[in-house]
């Protein structure tokens, strides 16, 4: 078509009016593609804020329950609920602990298609576990919990920081954050084969959490670990933590998957996960971590803490007695001693809690809880920060000697080590600040980077922790690698994922992939549109989560109640209220498609349009809806807490006292006959328990205009949440 | 990315200064490449923007800044500036850089007060095209003069001529828009680009 002969011609006779026609389009498509980046850059920041404030808001709940562990009585039932999860594990004995978790009464049917196992594992078995994998197989309980042991055994000899090489020219490949991701791990063995002799592999933490495989992803890596106890390496990240592990949905998911014998995993995988390494370095020049340092980080404290201790890195331990020589090393909380000039606090004294100042734990961050190890109120860990605790109440006094203090304050140490290393992240101002974001850790700069380096003569800092859109990012001049291995993270197309190769020359060698095939049919424009819609319809969720503060902020704005605000007011107080730190004022025409009057915002109109499904919901307070659903993650957390032999049911009468817990919690007033009502309408089949995961489901968010499909597991369920209880305007 | 906790944006109520020099817009550059090109004073244009229009351009600025020190590099400002609706070719913006060269665009960062009088001068030019330009544009290429241009050619233009953009750029640009026979409906065509 078109092809006449005089084409070069023409071409050349208008060859200005050629080029200015060139030009043109490559403008129109270069802002194009920058309109495009604009949007996938705020979408990735709606995905992280929420996702980094989910963390934040898991922190500061660990933190609520551990101040009431500490100020009610031992005898008390809601310490009953919760202390359960600050009980440090029970039976130490090695003999015990194998006794407790015995597989060998379990019986394996004839039905059973899955692998079976034989120990010591080989390779073969290793390899067939993969492909039995990959295949939805599931491994037996027998065999899994006789691996889990195996894993513990073999883990237990292993120091805190693994030293490896890069001899005999062989290339070590560093794997980031896999979260549950099968398809991920499956595709990097795929392009890179399984670890070997030849092949030896570092995985870099975060195995589990939020992806729907993450037992599977810890079968395999365990498996290949006994196999190549020298080739394969396993560093231990935030999420190897069994107090994270209740809201982001690896306990759930091994629940699911193991009815019978999934408490008694769990339990192992607590032991497990505080027995995995804490770091690696290779060739003495490259540190390989989870989340990063802070100007504190000491390699050699790291070296010697006894990690163990640390199940939940959430927690400091509990103090070791000096006269407690035979009792195990992990002490239970009820073995507090209580100083008798301590006020006892009862059940009645809820109120009294009330009155405690509001940011009594809200807003402390973990390195505030340093305070709670305090033995000695003339002790300089007092002067440090200042303690809330200590309001209205002697400090506990524990029978110690003086010279305990100084141990005392290694503990704060270790712990605020450990702290930093599975939490922080970089940052590119110099300096190291808390990170107060995600509520634990810190933030640090590259000059920390510089000094840190130097200090221990090394030339690079591997970590992971933080999602990437290449999968990897450098920082701090190139010394700082940041490496993420689960692709389409936040929804797909998302993000690639990322893993590195470093041989004898030490020069990292990336390479990117991007599991699904549905990927590849995506153009970029689809890609950067679902992924937005996805992060908006959770924006939108969380937003509607927040309906009274908003309508309460709005209104400061607009004191001729006309319900119409200007946007520099609405962004404003959207931000106040939010607290995400994103771009409001561009994000605004998808979030309140409303038309403006002149300018201005209707900010009734958005809300009027969506609704709250809820079970039979009509009789509950409106109000009292929208506190449960924008706190269900919260919820299911605690609910997860006080269903403490994880049966999926809690009880009634505990439903009734984690009302009362939540209540104080939130600062709510919350009567006897309105949690009669709700529990009326949750407990369907009347039989005095109440399932979980039914009444999560019951409060959804659906539009009236159209049902919100269900979110992936991330978002809702089991989703991000914020407790932004500093900005309740309620209280 | 961590966020910009220590380096805090300036106060929201940066008013534009105002310039007591005669507002002096650039003249647009032509299109074919200039022997010489006369500097643009940027101190000489006075930036109009309402309040409302200035806390848009900063949270796009704000977007870009990758480094949390509220500027961005130099070979981030025509982006920025693309983000928000402008369209100018490269070489509008490096003259208003003032030809930096290639280490300068990745090395050298301004901040928001210096960029939005070149903001100013890229709206103040008389260089808007709309849905008939592109159409009009689209039909040089258009050698039967029947609504439809050679997407082959098309690809040669684009990477040949102006400011030439590389093979995925327009593998990228031309998804989905041939037909069988090869052909681009450039009226189609338009409509769609301008959708997004």
């Amino acid at each position: 078509m078109g092809c006449g002969v005089s084409k070069s011609n023409q071409f050349h006779k208008s060859s200005g009016k050629a080029i200015r026609s060139a030009i043109l389009i490559q403008r129109w498509y270069r802002q194009y593609v920058a309109r495009t980046e604009m949007r996938r850059r705020y979408t990735w920041h709606i995905f992280q804020s929420i996702e980094y404030s989910g963390e934040q808001a898991q922190i500061k709940l660990y933190n609520f329950l551990g101040y009431l562990m500490d100020n009610f009585t031992p005898a008390s039932n809601e310490r009953n609920l919760i202390s359960h999860i600050f009980r440090e594990n029970e039976v130490c004995r090695d003999a015990e602990w194998e006794r407790y978790f015995c597989y060998k009464n379990i019986e394996v049917p004839e039905i059973y298609s899955g692998p079976h196992l034989t120990f010591p594992l080989t390779v073969e078995q290793a390899v067939g576990l993969v492909e039995a994998f990959r295949n939805k197989k599931q491994l037996h309980s027998r065999y899994v919990l006789q691996l889990l042991l195996e894993t513990w055994k073999q883990l237990r000899m292993l120091p805190n920081i693994n030293r490896i090489s890069t001899c005999h020219s062989k290339e070590i490949t560093i794997c980031g954050d896999l979260h549950g991701q099968l398809d991920d791990l499956l595709l990097i063995f795929y392009k890179n084969d399984m670890p070997s002799l030849e092949k030896p592999y570092v995985f870099n933490g975060d195995f589990v959490d939020r992806g729907k495989d993450s037992i599977e992803i810890l079968l395999i890596l365990f498996s290949f670990l006994l196999v190549y106890p020298s080739e394969v390496h396993l560093n231990r990240g935030n999420h190897e933590d069994h107090i994270i592990n209740l809201r982001y949905g690896f306990t759930k998911e091994v629940l699911t998957k193991y009815k019978m014998h999934g408490k008694r995993i769990l339990k192992l995988l607590q032991k497990i996960f505080s027995w995995l390494p804490l770091a690696t370095v290779i060739d003495q020049k490259v540190l390989v971590l989870h989340g990063g340092i802070s100007d504190t980080t000491d390699l050699g404290v790291l070296a010697r803490v006894d990690r163990h201790n640390y199940v939940s890195a959430l927690r400091p331990p509990k103090k070791r007695h000096q006269s407690s020589a035979s009792l195990s090393v992990d002490s239970d909380i009820d073995e507090d001693i209580w100083s008798p000039n301590k006020m006892f606090l009862r059940r009645k004294s809820l109120t009294f809690l009330k009155t405690v100042p509001r940011d009594s734990f809200q807003n402390r961050s973990l390195q505030d809880f340093s305070d709670r190890i305090q033995v000695n109120p003339a002790d300089e860990l007092c002067q440090r920060r200042p303690s809330v605790f200590n309001l209205g109440n002697a400090a506990p006094e524990k029978e110690m000697a003086a010279s305990v203090s100084s141990e005392s304050l290694s503990v704060i140490d270790e712990w605020k080590q450990i702290l930093d290393l599975l939490w922080s992240d970089p940052m590119n101002q110099d300096g190291c600040v808390p990170n107060e974001v995600r509520g634990g850790g810190c933030y640090w700069g590259p000059d920390v980077t510089e000094d840190f380096l130097n200090r221990h003569n090394l030339q690079l800092l591997i970590r992971s922790h933080e999602c990437k859109q290449e999968g990897y990012e450098f920082c701090h001049n190139r010394k700082v690698l940041t490496l993420f291995s689960a692709s389409n993270y936040y929804d797909v197309g998302s993000n690639r994922g990322a893993y590195v190769k470093l041989g004898p020359d030490l020069v990292p060698y990336l390479f990117q992939y991007q599991a699904s095939s549905m990927i590849r049919e995506l153009t970029v424009r689809q890609s950067v549109g679902r992924t937005e819609r996805s992060a908006l319809k959770v924006l939108r969720e969380q937003m509607f989560a927040h309906k009274t503060d908003l309508i309460c902020a709005f209104k400061t704005f607009d004191s001729d109640n006309t319900g119409l605000v200007c946007l520099s007011d609405w962004a404003s107080a959207v931000e106040s209220v939010m607290h995400l730190d994103l771009p409001w004022r561009m994000l605004r025409y998808q979030l309140v498609p409303c038309k403006t009057n002149g300018g201005m915002i209707d900010y009734h109109e958005w809300f009027d349009e969506l609704a709250i499904k809820g079970p039979n919901a009509d009789h509950i307070d409106q109000s009292l809806l929208e506190t449960l659903y924008r706190h269900r993650s919260t919820f299911e957390t605690i609910f997860r807490i006080v269903d403490a032999d994880n049966s999926g049911f809690i009880t009634i009468e505990d439903f009734r006292q984690t009302w009362m817990l939540l209540s104080v919690y939130l600062k709510m007033e919350i009567t006897d006959d309105t949690i009669s009502d709700l529990v009326v309408t949750i407990d369907r089949n009347q039989d005095g328990s109440i399932d979980i995961d039914e009444f999560m489901e019951a409060f959804r968010l659906t539009d009236k205009k159209s049902r919100l499909e269900r979110g992936r597991s991330m978002f809702m369920g089991t989703a991000t949440d914020l407790t932004k209880l500093e900005g309740d305007p309620n209280i | 990315m961590a966020p910009k906790k220590d380096v805090k944006a300036p106060a929201k109520d940066v008013k534009a200064p105002a310039k007591k020099a005669e507002p002096a817009p650039a003249p647009a550059p032509e299109p074919a490449p200039l022997p010489v090109v006369p500097a643009i004073d940027l101190s000489a244009v006075k930036v109009e923007f309402s309040p409302d229009q200035i806390d848009d351009y900063r949270e796009a600025f704000g977007l870009f800044d990758r480094v949390g020190d509220n500027k961005v590099a130099y070979n981030q400002v025509a982006d920025i500036m693309r983000a928000l609706g402008q369209n100018p070719t490269n070489k509008e913006v490096n003259r208003l850089l003032g030809m930096p060269s290639a280490d300068d665009m990745t090395a050298k960062r301004v901040e928001f007060e210096g960029f939005l009088p070149m903001l100013q001068t890229i709206i103040n030019s008389p260089n808007k095209a709309g849905y008939d330009d592109y159409v009009e544009g689209l039909r040089v290429f258009d050698k039967e003069g029947n609504g439809t241009v050679m997407g082959a050619e098309l690809r040669i233009v684009l990477s040949t001529l102006g400011e030439k953009m590389s093979a995925d750029e327009i593998d990228a640009l031309m998804a989905g828009q041939e037909d069988e026979n090869g052909c681009v409906n450039y009226e189609t065509f338009v409509k769609h680009i301008m959708s997004v």
